[in-house]
C-alpha cells in the first residue's frame, strides 16, 4: 500500500513539474510584452488620463452594462419558461434558442446596421407605404444602446445555456416545497431558483463580458471607443506599445475584479441541490399566458438568428451570380480543419491541466489552471504581437526553417486564447464527480494515465464532446490571431467575410456568413442533443 | 507505443513549421490591399510569366511588425499598403529597399512617385466632399478649412477618427498648415459634427440620403461602390448626392489624395520576381483592371478612370510630399483625442 502511494506521489511530481513547464509555455508569449514594456521609453500615461482614459472607461462600462442586462433578459426568462412551463412550441424553442451563437457577433453588427439604415428594408418599406410612420423611424441607429442589444443578441445563449441545465437540475422539489408554503410563481423564481443558480448564470455572463470586452470589429463600427479599440489605436496607429500595455493592465483588471467577484460570492452562497432523479411535470398556462410564454420566448430567437439569416440568405440570392463555389468550398475546408485539429488539442491540454489539478490538489496547480485561462481576456490580436516578437527571435537561432507563418504558431495562438473556452465544460464535469472514484483508482494500483483512461475519460464523454464543440465554434468565428499569424495563402470562411464586410461590400460576405452559420447550427443542434442527453432536462 | 506518439508529433511539429528552401518561382505578398481585384491581378500574373503569387492579408501596422520582427528571416518579398503613411512608417523602420527600374519609373506618373524611390504607387483615392444635391449649393463650398466654418453647424458627417484615411487627411492638414491651424480645423469640424462619427464612408452617404447631415467627407472610391450596388435603394441614395473635389481654386493646393503603394522589402529573397510583379502592376493592363474593378484612380497616366468616376470630372491632387501622411500620422491622432474627434 505504501509502496504503491509512494510511486503514485512520484508520479504525480513529473506530472507537475511538467504541468508548470507547460504552463509558462503558454504564458510565454504574454510576459514577452511585459518584458517589452521595461524598455517603453517616456511615460504616456498622462496622456491617457488627459484626453481619453475617462471616455473609454465610460463606454466600457456601459456598454457591458446594457450587454449584460439584455443577455441576462433574453437568456434567463426563456430558460425559465422552457425549463418549468409546458406550451406549444417549448421544444422546438429549446432547440433554436441557442442558434445565435453561431453568428459572428460582427456579423451581427453589420448585418443589423444594414436591416436598420435608410437603405434598408424597415426604411424603404415605410417610405413608399406609410411616409408618416417613416419619418419617425428615420433615425441614427449607430448608438452604443444599440449596439448593446445587438451584442446580446448574439450572445445571450451563453445564458439561456447554462440557466436551462441549472433551472431543470433545481428540480421538482424545491418547486413543490415552495408552492406548499404559499409562494406565487413568480416568488418562487425569483427568492429560490434564481438564487440557486446564480454560480451558474454568473458563468455564462463572464464569458459574455469577456467577448464585449474583447469585441473589436463591432465596436470600432459604431464609433465606441472601448478599452480593446484604444490598445489598437495607441499600439498601431501612434506606433505607442506604452500606452496599449497600460491599457491591457487596465482591461486585464477589469477582468480579474469581474471574476473575483463572481468567486466571492460563489464562495459565500454554497447550495447542495439533488438533481432530480424522476423527470419534473411542467407547469400549465391558461390560454394568454402561453401566448405570452411563446412571444417571450420568440424574441430572441426571431431577433438573434431568424432575421439576421433571412436578410443574410437575400443578400446570397443578389449575388449569387457572382460566387465563387471552388473557393467557397476550399475557405470551407480551411475553417473545418484548422479549427478541428486546434480543437482537438485545445480539449486535450484542457484536459491535462484539469486533471492534474484533480489529481494533485496543490495550490501550485491551481494557481496555473487559474493562469492558463487568461488568455481569454486578451485580445486575440495582442497574443498575436506577443508571438510574433518571441518566434522572432527564436527564429534568429534557426536557419533551415522558421515557425512564423506556420500553422504551428496559428495554432499556439489559438490554445492560449481559446484554452478558458474549452476548459470550463470540462472542470464542470470533473467537479460533479466524487473524489472517491480517484481513490478507488489509485488504490487499485492505477496510475495517472490509466486513471484518466480508464475512469475520466469515460464518465467526462459528453462534457469532452461540449466542450469541443463550443471551441470549435469560437475558432470558427476568430477574426484577429488569423489575420495576423496565418501562412501564406490561407483564408478562412471570417477572414473573406471580414475582408468584403470592411471594404463595405456586405452582399458578397453573405455567402460566407452563411457557411459559419450554417456549420455552427448543426454543431448546435448536436450539443443541445447531447446537453439533453447528459443532464436529462425535462 | 509511446515513442510512436512522441515520433508523430515530433514529425507533425516538424512539418507545420516552414523550410527555409528557396523557391524561385514564387513571390510572397505582405498586403493591407484584400479586393477581389486584386486576386484577379495575382492570377493574371502567373498565366503572365507562370510566377506563383502567395499573399498573406492583414493590417498595415500589424504586417509592419510582423516583418520588423522577422528581421533578415522574413519571406516577404512586398509590402502592399492603401496608405502612404504606412510605406513612410516602414521606410522609417528600414524595412523596405530601393527600387530602381525604368520600366516602372516610366509607367507612373511623377507627382505619385516617393521622392527617395522606395516605394511605387499602384493607384490613388482621394478624400473627397459629398453634398445633398437638395439641401447644399454647390457653389457654398471650396475647401477643406472652409468646412470648419459656423455656417456648416450640424450639418458635416464623418467617421471616426481611428480610420487610415480621416488620420491621413489630418495628416496633410497638419503638414500643409502646421499643428496650430490643424487643431482649430478639427475643432470647428467638431462643434459642426451632425452626429458623432460613426460607421463607414458609404453609411455616411448613407445618412445624407436619410436627412441626418448635409455633407460628408469621404474616400472617392466608395462613391463608385455605392452607385454600382446591387440594391435599388443604395442606388438612390448614391444619386441623391455630388461629389465634390475640395480645394481646387487658383491658389489653392487641390484636393487630398492618398496612394495604395508597394514597397520591396529589405530582405526579399525573390527579389527579381518581385520587381516583375511590380512593373506587371503598374502596367497598363493591369491598371486598367484596377480602374474597372476598384473604382480608384490609375497610378500610371495612360489609363483613364472608369466611366463612373470619369463623370465626376478631373481634379487638381494635393502636390504635398506623400510620405508626410506618415511623418505627421502621430501628431495628428494627438489632434483628434484633444479635440475630441472620436
Amino acid at each position: 500500500m505504501e509502496i504503491k502511494n509512494k510511486i503514485f506521489y512520484l508520479e504525480n511530481k513529473r506530472w507537475i513539474i511538467g504541468s508548470i513547464l507547460f504552463a509558462i509555455l503558454l504564458l510565454l508569449p504574454i510576459f514577452t510584452l511585459l518584458y517589452k514594456l521595461i524598455y517603453v521609453e517616456g511615460n504616456s500615461f498622462k496622456y491617457l488620463l488627459e484626453n481619453i482614459l475617462l471616455d473609454y472607461s465610460f463606454n466600457t462600462f456601459y456598454l457591458i452594462l446594457i450587454t449584460a442586462f439584455f443577455s441576462l433578459l433574453f437568456g434567463i426568462i426563456p430558460a425559465w419558461l422552457v425549463s418549468i412551463y409546458k406550451f406549444p412550441g417549448r421544444n422546438f424553442l429549446d432547440i433554436v434558442l441557442y442558434l445565435p451563437l453561431a453568428i459572428p457577433s460582427y456579423i451581427m453588427a453589420f448585418t443589423y446596421s444594414d436591416i436598420l439604415s435608410y437603405t434598408g428594408p424597415i426604411q424603404s418599406f415605410l417610405r413608399e407605404n406609410f411616409y408618416n410612420i417613416s419619418i419617425f423611424f428615420n433615425q441614427d441607429y449607430l448608438q452604443i444602446e444599440v449596439l448593446g442589444i445587438i451584442m446580446a443578441l448574439a450572445l445571450y445563449p451563453y445564458i439561456y445555456t447554462v440557466s436551462r441545465v441549472s433551472f431543470s437540475l433545481v428540480g421538482a422539489n424545491y418547486i413543490n416545497v415552495s408552492k406548499n408554503l404559499g409562494l406565487s410563481s413568480f416568488k418562487t423564481f425569483y427568492k429560490i431558483i434564481l438564487p440557486l443558480s446564480r454560480p451558474a448564470i454568473f458563468s455564462g455572463l463572464f464569458l459574455v463580458l469577456m467577448e464585449v470586452l474583447n469585441e473589436y470589429g463591432a465596436v470600432k463600427y459604431f464609433g465606441v471607443n472601448t478599452y480593446t479599440t484604444g490598445i489598437f489605436r495607441a499600439w498601431f496607429s501612434m506606433g505607442d506599445i506604452g500606452t496599449a500595455i497600460q491599457l491591457s493592465v487596465i482591461l486585464l483588471l477589469v477582468v480579474f475584479s469581474i471574476f473575483y467577484i463572481e468567486k466571492y460570492y460563489h464562495s459565500k452562497t454554497k447550495f447542495y441541490y439533488k438533481t432530480n432523479s424522476t423527470i419534473q411535470s411542467l407547469g400549465k398556462l391558461n390560454r394568454i399566458n402561453k401566448f405570452l410564454a411563446i412571444s417571450l420566448c420568440l424574441i430572441p430567437f426571431l431577433f438573434g438568428f431568424f432575421i439576421p439569416l433571412i436578410f443574410i440568405l437575400n443578400n446570397v440570392f443578389l449575388t449569387f451570380s457572382s460566387i465563387d463555389f471552388k473557393d467557397l468550398l476550399q475557405l470551407t475546408y480551411n475553417t473545418i480543419s484548422i479549427s478541428s485539429i486546434s480543437s482537438f488539442l485545445i480539449i486535450l491540454i484542457a484536459l491535462f491541466f484539469l486533471f492534474i489539478e484533480k489529481i494533485s490538489k496543490t495550490r501550485v496547480n491551481y494557481f496555473i489552471s487559474q493562469s492558463i485561462s487568461m488568455g481569454y481576456a486578451i485580445p486575440g490580436a495582442v497574443i498575436g504581437l506577443g508571438l510574433i516578437i518571441l518566434f522572432a527571435f527564436i527564429d534568429n537561432f534557426f536557419s533551415s526553417f522558421t515557425f512564423l507563418g506556420s500553422f504551428f504558431i496559428l495554432i499556439y495562438a489559438y490554445v492560449i486564447r481559446f484554452l478558458a473556452v474549452g476548459k470550463s465544460p470540462i472542470k464542470s464535469s470533473l467537479e460533479k464527480h466524487p473524489e472517491s472514484y480517484d481513490d478507488t483508482g489509485k488504490n487499485l494500483g492505477l496510475g495517472p494515465l490509466k486513471l484518466l483512461q480508464k475512469i475520466h475519460l469515460p464518465i467526462n464523454k459528453f462534457a469532452l464532446i461540449t466542450a469541443f464543440i463550443v471551441t470549435f465554434i469560437d475558432l470558427m468565428k476568430e477574426l484577429p490571431i488569423t489575420l495576423i499569424l496565418r501562412p501564406f495563402n490561407f483564408d478562412t470562411l471570417a477572414t473573406q467575410t471580414y475582408e468584403f464586410a470592411v471594404e463595405e461590400m456586405i452582399p458578397l460576405s453573405s455567402i460566407y456568413s452563411l457557411m459559419i452559420i450554417l456549420i455552427g447550427s448543426v454543431l448546435l443542434l448536436f450539443l443541445k442533443n447531447i446537453i439533453n442527453k447528459q443532464v436529462n432536462v425535462s | 507505443m509511446k515513442n510512436i506518439f512522441y515520433t508523430l508529433i515530433m514529425c507533425s511539429l516538424f512539418l507545420s513549421c516552414n523550410t527555409n528552401e528557396k523557391k524561385s518561382n514564387e513571390v510572397n505578398l505582405y498586403s493591407q490591399r484584400h479586393y477581389s481585384v486584386d486576386k484577379l491581378q495575382y492570377e493574371n500574373f502567373t498565366k503572365l510569366t507562370g510566377i506563383k503569387v502567395n499573399v498573406i492579408k492583414a493590417n498595415a501596422d500589424e504586417l509592419i511588425e510582423r516583418l520588423r520582427n522577422e528581421g533578415e528571416n522574413s519571406p516577404a518579398d512586398l509590402f502592399i499598403t492603401v496608405d502612404a503613411g504606412k510605406l513612410q512608417k516602414a521606410v522609417e523602420l528600414e524595412l523596405l529597399q530601393k527600387v530602381n527600374n525604368n520600366i516602372i519609373d516610366a509607367n507612373i506618373s511623377d507627382d505619385l512617385k516617393d521622392k527617395n524611390g522606395y516605394w511605387v504607387p499602384i493607384t490613388y483615392r482621394a478624400r473627397i466632399v459629398v453634398y445633398s444635391n437638395d439641401r447644399v449649393q454647390k457653389s457654398d463650398l471650396s475647401t477643406y478649412e472652409d468646412l470648419a466654418n459656423e455656417k456648416w453647424k450640424n450639418r458635416i458627417l464623418v467617421r471616426s477618427s481611428s480610420n487610415a484615411y480621416n488620420q491621413a487627411l489630418m495628416s496633410s492638414i497638419v503638414a500643409n498648415l502646421g499643428s496650430d491651424v490643424a487643431s482649430n480645423w478639427s475643432n470647428g469640424i467638431v462643434n459642426n459634427f451632425a452626429r458623432e462619427p460613426k460607421g463607414s464612408d458609404r453609411d455616411q452617404v448613407k445618412a445624407i440620403a436619410a436627412g441626418q447631415g448635409d455633407l460628408a467627407i469621404v474616400n472617392s472610391y466608395y462613391i463608385g461602390l455605392l452607385l454600382s450596388s446591387e440594391k435599388e435603394e443604395e442606388l438612390n441614395a448614391g444619386k441623391s448626392v455630388s461629389v465634390f473635389f475640395p480645394n481646387q481654386g487658383e491658389n489653392q493646393r487641390g484636393s487630398h489624395i492618398n496612394v495604395s503603394g508597394i514597397g520591396l522589402a529589405k530582405n526579399s529573397p525573390n527579389k527579381d520576381n518581385a520587381i516583375k510583379l511590380m512593373e506587371y502592376l503598374t502596367s497598363e493592363d493591369a491598371q486598367n483592371t484596377y480602374v474597372n474593378n476598384s473604382y480608384e484612380y490609375a497610378a500610371n497616366p495612360n489609363v483613364k478612370p472608369s466611366k463612373i468616376v470619369q463623370a465626376w470630372g478631373t481634379f487638381k491632387r494635393d502636390k504635398l510630399d506623400l510620405n508626410s501622411l506618415g511623418k505627421f500620422r502621430k501628431e495628428a491622432i494627438r489632434i483628434f483625442d484633444k479635440t475630441g474627434w472620436k
